[in-house]
């Protein structure tokens, strides 16, 4: 059985191994991870496969401890099981960046929403002055089996526009090498 | 001649197409001696496209002498309306931009090009070129079109936060 478990706290030495010395613990196999410091807050999301009996409700127990020890909030949630074999579908990267100000990621996010374009990665990062902060954020994507590449571009402009951002779409570099 | 201000990211002026040149002019050497001038004032720079000066005009000085990473080396130069003949060999490569001074990113790039243009003497030279001046002649045609090597990184994994632009 897999479950999909986050943690995030406070970043300090010490939290990778208590949540998972928990799984360890109940024999669980940790399948897939990304944990990264964001402002200061650690946060982990892991896939873990749990041997048969136990379930969320052992697993929420046995990361307790580490979560009061650590200060941590702390989810699982039953996963549905992963494909054998992860499909192999063209991605997209889609490169935004501008003048920093509310409603880029949502902007964004909600025109690729609108078209089915499925985000399979993100990441941002706040970058120049205190006073001309800059805002860069670059996507990975999967386009629906209609989806036109050309006309996203397009679409991403026009949105990039009324943002008052730039952003571009081109394939991702594991297509081309 | 004179060291020019930078501009960096978010002036929406480096996303613009640059303009044709034409016949080598006064202003043309003018903006070549300034090009070379900015550029020499920074010591990690190995190129610089007129956009980046403010300059919406198609003319980049680069210069990769001395790099650890070069291999075809044609010294400091500067060519107006260069276009790209062929490019070959795409590797993946960091790079950094005196326009975007916080970041460096994995970008994929030919490792052999040929690039024509006119040169300050107003003759036609190419520009046979690998590696990491290949590299350096590939971002600094992307200046050209409005393009910065944040269009063009790998992944969202791909953008790293540099301290020091050395």
């Amino acid at each position: 059985m897999h479950f999909a478990v986050t943690a995030v706290g406070a970043d300090r030495p010490g939290i990778v191994a208590g949540v998972t010395g928990a799984f360890v613990e109940h024999g669980c196999n940790l399948e897939d991870s990304s944990m990264t410091i964001l402002r200061g807050q650690f946060a982990m999301m892991l896939v873990v496969d749990a041997p048969a009996g136990v379930g969320a409700g052992e697993l929420e127990a046995a990361l307790a401890g580490p979560a009061a020890d650590l200060d941590l909030v702390v989810t699982v949630r039953q996963a549905a099981e992963p494909p054998e074999v992860e499909p192999d579908i063209e991605s997209w990267t889609v490169s935004v960046y501008g003048a920093d100000h509310p409603g880029i990621v949502h902007g964004i996010a909600a025109l690729l929403a609108e078209r089915s374009v499925n985000i399979v990665d993100l990441s941002t990062r706040v970058v120049g002055t205190s006073d001309r902060p800059v805002y860069t954020m670059v996507l990975q994507v999967t386009l629906p089996p209609e989806g036109d590449p050309h006309q996203l571009q397009a679409d991403l402009e026009a949105k990039a526009g009324e943002l008052g951002v730039t952003c571009r779409l081109h394939p991702s570099e594991a297509d081309i090498l | 001649m004179a060291v020019r201000p930078v501009l960096a990211l978010p002036d929406p002026f480096l996303q613009r197409p640059s303009a044709t040149v034409g016949p080598i002019d006064a202003a043309a050497l003018a903006l070549a001696a300034d090009l070379l001038d900015t550029m020499r004032s920074r010591p990690a720079c190995v190129g610089l496209a007129a956009p980046q000066i403010g300059v919406g005009l198609r003319a980049f000085a680069i210069d990769v002498t001395g790099h650890r990473k070069a291999r075809s080396c044609a010294g400091e130069l500067v060519l107006f309306d260069p276009v790209l003949v062929s490019a070959s060999r795409p590797v993946m490569g960091r790079e950094g931009c005196l326009s975007i001074p916080d970041l460096t990113g994995d970008v994929a790039r030919a490792t052999e090009v040929v690039v024509r243009g006119v040169g300050v003497d107003g003759t036609q030279r190419e520009l046979e070129a690998d590696t990491f001046e290949a590299r350096a002649l590939l971002h600094e045609l992307d200046h050209l079109d409005g393009f910065l090597f944040l269009d063009r990184v790998a992944s969202p994994h791909a953008v790293y936060r540099r301290k020091v632009y050395r």
